[in-house]
């Protein structure tokens, strides 16, 4: 240990009192920052998922222009041959076929504009979780093609129920006009009031038969094995599909307002990170700074024995370094236990759980354990109680050795 | 034997300006002298006379309002701050009357610091730091921190310190005025032996006559000037 490592380090411990609350204002203060930041990522994991899972998926395959005006005479004539080429596609948990469309929904109550969804059943089952959100009824099965489900503010709107008649009205794809009559067979409650209020399900059979499409489909979706391997996977399908022929799209593309809601999210919580990290600065700074107060005539004494300036302010900054340590190690120790203990028990919100469902997120939220972030937040602690020490390290070098020996 | 020059002080002012006001004092007031190395010399006169600040202005610890300092060939107003602090640790100790121990350290580690900072090794750091605090009588302290040591181990350490790298020049600002008479005695002994054996030029600034009567040259100071 060099000596002005030793100084620094016995001056941390002469004033024990004021390094603890140093120590502990930069522990807490990371292990503010670790956890804030794991829950935040914990929840936007968690509404990516649910959003993707519900309903989206993760990545989706049009007729190319399909996603730019959603008509159903754009689609999908041959799927075998995306099939064929996905089938060879490592990484792909599940698929499922759908139609979209737009329609109109009425029943003797009254109407609505929805997003109607043709779908194959036991596919759809792998890939979203609409099935597991049914509030009433049962989940639509292959063969069921008179049958539809509906969202429950839907279901309110229209005053339908179970075993009641809706009738959907569209333009078939040959421009002839299609309508049919359906039974309520299920109602869905997803907690997203997008879904809930313009959502409606039936077989791809029936669809097909609805809007005239014969063999053809709107997408093919796409769910992959990670929720962080789909920028991989989309680019390894768009290898070896036709693009010009088809669009491959993440749910960020498919959704880019959702995506970039997720953005703002992340950047206001850096910005909340920020906030935190300046108060934690602040901190240090504030101990430091006092610390070269209280020993000007020491550095006096040090510059007039011939001790350069620069190693006075270097001697300022390992002090700042030493506080900075010991507080990173603990916060990040205090930090990563809390987000382990929380990533496996949860955080229970179901108090605001309704609120939570409208961002896709769960009333239970998992703070995700992320290696690269903690490790980020803990050298830009340390980094920070080194540049912060600048100041006074500057001040303590810039003394006139007379003048701060004669300081009382 | 004809002697060198060291200490060279050519017409040298210090005015004190009080800050934020046209107060002004002068601590010096065209003072000339010549020291030659080896020598023994005792800056006498009352408080106020100008004896601290002339040890300061030779230190390169502060500078002159006028006039020109030459130690050992170096004109002190050509050096920066930097350059001051190299200076000082190559060429002169500091004995102050306050000690001024550095707190956190021990008896060893004060005693060591300068060695510390010019770069001697290790091995012959420890070795001379032990022999000269022996030499002292504080070879049971070593370990002590100044808080807890008397004035005298104290003053004794602040020797240690300045001697132990044997710089050309050693500034004592009253080293005897917080010792008691045997004490002060054993010790201006040892500065002058060291002065005579090492060729140690020694500048005090005292009001002790026991060190004004050891001292070859006796320079009297009064309202900042020399009086013979």
């Amino acid at each position: 240990m060099t000596t002005f490592t030793k100084i620094a380090w016995r001056n941390i411990k002469r004033n024990t009192w004021r390094s603890s609350i140093t120590i502990s204002a930069v522990s807490i203060g990371l292990a503010a920052l670790i956890f804030l930041k794991s829950f935040v990522d914990g929840a936007d994991m968690q509404m990516v998922e649910n959003y993707t899972n519900l309903l989206i998926g993760h990545i989706q395959i049009h007729k190319s222009g399909f996603q730019k005006n959603n008509e159903i005479e754009n689609s999908i004539t041959n799927s075998y041959v995306i099939t064929s080429v996905l089938k060879n596609i490592g990484g792909i948990s599940s698929l499922a076929p759908r139609i979209k469309d737009y329609t109109l929904i009425s029943s003797s109550e009254g109407s609505s504009g929805i997003l109607l969804l043709g779908i194959s059943p036991e596919a759809e089952q792998k890939l979203s979780d609409l099935h597991k959100r049914l509030r009433k009824g049962k989940f639509l099965k292959s063969g069921l093609d008179s049958e539809i489900i509906i969202g429950t503010t839907l279901a309110e709107n229209l005053k339908v129920d179970l075993g009641d008649k809706v009738v959907l009205m569209s333009q078939g794809s040959d421009g002839s006009m299609a309508a049919a009559a359906y039974n309520v067979y299920g109602i869905v409650e997803s907690g997203a009031e997008e879904i809930d209020k313009n959502l409606a399900l039936i077989t791809l059979k029936a669809a097909q038969e609805l809007l005239v499409m014969g063999n053809k489909i709107s997408e093919i979706v796409v769910k992959a094995d990670k929720i962080n391997s789909i920028d991989a996977l989309s680019m390894e399908i768009k290898n070896n599909l036709d693009t010009n022929r088809f669009e491959v799209l993440t749910w960020k593309e498919v959704s880019p307002m959702t995506y970039q809601w997720l953005q703002f999210d992340q950047v206001f919580t850096d910005l909340i990170l920020f906030i935190v990290l300046i108060v934690v600065a602040s901190g240090i700074l504030n101990t430091v700074l006092m610390g070269v107060m209280e020993r000007i005539r020491e550095f006096g004494i040090m510059l007039a024995l011939g001790t350069k300036p620069q190693q006075i302010s270097g001697m300022v900054t390992i002090e700042s370094f030493l506080l900075g340590l010991i507080g990173t190690f603990f916060g990040t120790c205090i930090g990563t236990g809390l987000v382990f203990f929380f990533s496996i028990r949860g955080i229970d919100l179901s108090i605001i759980s309704s609120a939570l469902n409208n961002f896709y997120i769960g009333s239970i939220i998992y703070p995700r354990l992320d290696v690269i972030s903690i490790a980020f937040y803990s050298s830009v602690v340390l980094l920070v109680s080194i540049f912060i020490s600048v100041i006074p390290a500057k001040k303590a070098s810039r003394l006139s050795p007379i003048e701060a020996i004669r300081h009382i | 034997m004809n002697r060198a020059t060291i200490i060279s002080v050519k017409d040298v002012t210090k005015i004190y300006r009080e800050k934020h006001s046209r107060i002004e004092s002068v601590a010096l007031d065209h003072v000339t002298l010549n020291i030659e190395e080896g020598e023994f010399v005792a800056l006498a006169g009352p408080s106020g006379s100008g004896k601290t600040t002339l040890l300061n202005l030779i230190g390169a610890l502060d500078k002159p309002t006028g006039g020109q300092i030459i130690i050992d060939g170096t004109p002190l107003s050509t050096l920066n701050s930097s350059q001051a602090a190299d200076f000082r640790l190559r060429k002169i100790g500091f004995i102050f009357q306050a000690y001024n121990l550095i707190e956190t350290l021990t008896t060893e580690e004060n005693a060591e610091y300068i060695a510390l900072l010019q770069g001697m090794t290790p091995k012959q750091r420890k070795h001379e730091t032990f022999h000269i605090l022996k030499d002292l009588g504080l070879e049971a302290y070593l370990r002590r921190r100044p808080s807890q040591l008397s004035g005298g181990q104290q003053q004794r350490v602040a020797t240690a310190r300045a001697i132990l790298v044997r710089p050309k020049i050693i500034l004592a600002d009253e080293p005897t005025a917080n010792l008691d008479s045997k004490t002060g005695s054993a010790l201006i002994d040892l500065m002058y032996a060291m002065s005579q054996n090492l060729n140690i030029t020694f500048v005090f600034a005292t009001h002790d006559k026991m060190v004004m009567d050891k001292a070859k040259t006796l320079i009297h100071l009064h309202d900042g000037r020399i009086v013979v």
